[in-house]
């Protein structure tokens, strides 16, 4: 139930304080002040008149919103019922999963050390380049066609270069080939030492010769749409062999580098991340099979 | 004060109470003079809502009108004049009048509701935003009279939503049609502002006892990320629009070509605005999908540390991606590589949210309502939404594709298929919290059918003429085309949305008198708008909640496993 407007200090003597909330008064102020304005801009596109009207009746509201909050602000008492609603337990009680305190890890419990996806990504990175290069040098007699294939994706002036261009040194190529094939294999040997230990049995075969298959399609038929010209000029085999090369030798070193226990070896309801207690548990299942 | 029934915690006593609303038994005259005088946020919240539900009935019969006109080849059902004005209102009455109110309206009703406040930080402020954005739509609106000057026959802006300059020069469009756009749009911004201050305000300085900003529900952190990219948005609109009238008016030539101006510099200006705006209107829609896929899931949402992060980082990623809208004005090859990677890396946060939902929703015990309906079916159509916003990042891919039906279908899969289909959700959700009644859920049923089947029909089919290479904004076309059983498919699913949306105004309208009575908690809730009457009193909560976890009502439903016993 409402009460008259009156200012804070009235309130704070009123004796329905104890039972009563202050809210800000209702008041036109606010939507007068909107209409002026609006009325301002209208006259833009209007009549004149339109800005005068609009500039009063602005001046008026402003005039009136200072009064609402100077030197008091209007409140408004609102009485008070509270009941407390009496709370019915959900009828849904909440059930815990009795496993130890690894229950909730998520697997794998260790993984490879970043730098060892480092190392990876370098390794594969640079065994890599040897397909690549062989086929530039055999087929083009150039070491650079490779080079300027991948550096010139990020040579803004350099559209659709020739042949004689692409087997010749360009600094600006070559400088971005670098960065690229630098970033980009760090990135996805770091990507490797993160997933390897995820992923179910045989991960280099994974690793190392599906997902470049898979990447190399990919890129095949993305390219035919971003850049046909590029796609033109790359020799597919080499450039999967590449790949290939790529992901044995980053996954062969990740592998190698890390000490982990392959997740093929437990079930997959606890690779997939399923609470599957009894089938692998912690500490206790495995002391209660010893 | 009653006894509670059930022992409750002593950190969350004073989190539920429920106090019956004073009854208003005033003349109608006198109910309609409490409304416009009312600096309540549920009422502003309310009228924000109701506004836009207007225009978007609005907005929608000029949606109908543009496929009546493209169903057929050849077609002269409306004249081109008329077509320009009905796709530059169309998209510009979505974007300002339909989905910032009705999102700020949710906003206005549920951020002080959820933060234990009585109201927001400027309630005066709050009522000052909501008539100003108002009066800006009427006055959007009034240029269908007044466009070219009282003594004129009157039109409304043809220009496009992004009003492209030169085009909206004072030689290309002379009279008032661009004047309107403008100044409305100027004043609209005003109160768009004007909210966000509001928001950020209350929720830093209004949250109640024990509501520390990791204990927040995650709808109010995505609102005050929202308001933070409204305040750096809406100023370059601003200001373009300032430009844009010193041009037409003082002589001035930011814009005109033909004097040294640049239209390259009003599409800066307009998608710096132009793109952070989509993430203003889809992160509210993420925000009830926080709320409502964990209570239909019975689960708490997942990841909610990576979900706040991941709303803020959508946040900054998407102030440097404006020029992606720009691939086809011409630009370097760093300014293409720099905007194509700058697009992709908002997949990042955004894939964080999508696997989150996910999560929640995997080994929950699911309870399919229509508000969870349609949060399932956002689910599925955001994703497609974003698949095809990473095709057109590709700056390559934006080159043969752009500006063609293509585009449209991907932004309306946003729009409508995100953003439209989330903000149904919230209705479902929180209309028995705003008018104390429950929708009518087999209506629910037949609205979110009718409106998948037509949003799939429409905009499922409608990137096909585009890849086909059917123009956006294209008056008419050619049968010899091929794109005809396409358009016509398309119009089809449209007129299916558009009875998907009369079911839902007649269960609005239905259920507001007719409805089953919803009670404080009508669908076993854990945030504090749950724990008062429905509807709240002026008031929200007679006793200042204190909250002990990110689910309070939780708490107190679950005394033997509250959520404050492990935060």
């Amino acid at each position: 139930m409402t009460t008259p407007i009156a200012s804070s200090q009235d309130a704070k003597a009123s004796h329905h304080e104890r039972n009563s909330v202050h809210l800000p008064a209702p008041t036109p102020w606010p939507m007068l002040l909107a209409l002026g304005f609006a009325l301002v801009f209208a006259a833009l596109v209007t009549s004149q008149g339109l800005a005068y009207l609009g500039l009063a009746i602005a001046v008026y509201a402003a005039i009136g919103w200072f009064r609402q909050v100077l030197p008091e602000e209007h409140v408004i008492h609102i009485e008070v019922e509270t009941e407390v609603v009496a709370i019915q337990p959900s009828n849904r009680t909440v059930t815990r999963i009795d496993v130890d305190e690894t229950h909730r890890a998520q697997l794998p419990l260790k993984t490879f050390t970043w730098i060892s996806g480092v190392k990876g990504g370098i390794a594969g990175g640079i065994a890599m380049v040897i397909p690549a290069e062989l086929y530039g040098l055999i087929r083009f007699h150039s070491l650079w066609y490779v080079v300027n294939l991948l550096g010139g994706a990020g040579v803004g002036d350099w559209t659709n270069p020739t042949m004689e261009q692409l087997t010749h040194f360009r600094l600006s190529a070559f400088i971005t080939a670098n960065i690229i094939q630098g970033v980009v294999t760090l990135l996805v040997g770091v990507l490797y030492g993160a997933m390897l230990p995820l992923w179910p049995k045989r991960p280099v075969l994974l690793g190392g010769i599906v997902a470049p298959v898979l990447w190399t399609g990919l890129l095949y038929g993305a390219l035919n749409i971003v850049n046909p010209y590029l796609r033109g000029k790359i020799d597919w085999w080499s450039f999967a062999a590449s790949q290939v090369l790529f992901g044995v030798v980053a996954g062969y070193t990740v592998s190698r580098l890390g000490d982990l226990k392959s997740l093929a070896q437990v079930p997959l309801a606890v690779r997939l991340g399923v609470e599957s207690p009894g089938l692998e548990g912690g500490e206790r299942d495995r002391g209660q099979r010893r | 004060m009653a006894t509670p029934t059930i022992p409750i915690p002593d950190h969350v006593e004073g989190a539920f109470d429920e106090t019956q609303p004073p009854k208003f038994r005033g003349t109608y005259l006198e109910k309609v003079h409490g409304w416009v005088v009312t600096v309540d946020h549920k009422k502003i919240g309310l009228m924000y809502i109701s506004y836009a539900l207007i225009f978007l009935l609005v907005a929608g019969a000029e949606a109908l009108a543009i496929r009546v006109q493209l169903a057929r080849p050849e077609n002269t059902a409306i004249s081109p004049l008329v077509y320009n004005r009905i796709f530059t209102m169309h998209g510009t009455t979505m974007v300002f009048l339909v989905g910032m109110p009705i999102l700020f309206g949710f906003g206005n009703y549920l951020i002080p509701l959820m933060i234990g406040a009585r109201d927001m930080a400027f309630p005066r402020l709050n009522a000052f935003s909501f008539w100003i954005s108002a009066f800006a739509g009427i006055l959007l609106y009034y240029s269908f009279i007044g466009g070219l000057g009282l003594s004129g026959t009157g039109t409304a802006p043809d220009v496009g939503w992004f009003a492209y300059a030169p085009l909206t020069e004072k030689p290309f469009s002379p009279g008032h049609t661009v004047d309107y756009w403008a100044v409305s749009l100027l004043a609209n911004g005003i109160g768009s502002i004007g909210t966000a201050i509001n928001i950020i305000a209350t929720i830093f300085s209004m949250r109640c006892k024990g509501m520390t900003l990791f204990r927040m529900p995650l709808l109010p952190w995505v609102y005050l990320t929202m308001s933070g990219l409204v305040l750096v948005a809406i100023g370059p609109l601003t200001a373009a629009q300032v430009m844009l009238l010193v041009d037409r008016y003082l002589g001035g030539h930011f814009f005109d070509t033909q004097m040294g101006g640049s239209s390259i510099l009003w599409a800066h200006f307009f998608w710096i605005f132009g793109h952070p705006e989509v993430y203003i209107l889809v992160l509210p829609a993420f925000a009830f999908a926080n709320e409502i896929i964990p209570v239909f899931s019975r689960k708490a949402i997942f990841g909610y540390p990576a979900m706040v992060a991941a709303t803020v980082g959508i946040g900054f990623i998407s102030l440097g991606v404006w020029a992606h809208h720009m691939f086809t004005i011409g630009m370097t090859s760093f300014g293409n590589a720099f905007f194509t990677l700058s697009t992709m890396l908002v997949s990042i946060p955004t894939g964080i949210k999508t696997f989150n939902w996910l999560a929640t929703l995997w080994g929950g015990k699911i309870r399919f309502t229509t508000a969870m309906l349609f949060s399932v079916g956002f689910l599925f159509q955001w994703l497609i939404a974003g698949l095809t916003g990473i095709m057109l990042s590709v700056s390559a891919w934006d080159w043969q594709l752009h500006n063609s039906y293509f585009v449209v279908a991907h932004f309306h899969y946003v729009l409508v298929g995100g953003i439209l289909f989330m903000i149904f959700a919230a209705i479902y959700y929180w209309f028995p919290k705003m008018t104390g009644r429950m929708l009518n859920e087999r209506l629910g049923k037949w609205h979110f059918w009718l409106m998948l089947v037509g949003f799939h029909l429409t905009f499922d089919l409608m990137h096909v003429p585009g890849v086909l290479g059917m123009p956006r904004q294209i008056y008419t076309y050619q049968a010899d085309r091929g794109w005809t059983v396409w358009n016509e498919f398309i119009s089809l699913g449209g007129f299916i949305q558009g009875a998907a949306v009369l079911v839902l105004v007649y269960n609005m309208v239905h259920s507001y008198f007719r409805g089953a009575v919803a009670g404080p908690d009508p669908w076993d809730g854990w945030t504090l708008e749950w724990s008062t009457a429905s509807p709240p009193p002026d008031y929200n909560f007679a006793v200042e909640p204190v909250v002990a976890s990110r689910r309070p009502l939780w708490d107190l439903k679950h005394p033997e496993d509250p959520d404050s016993a492990v935060e």
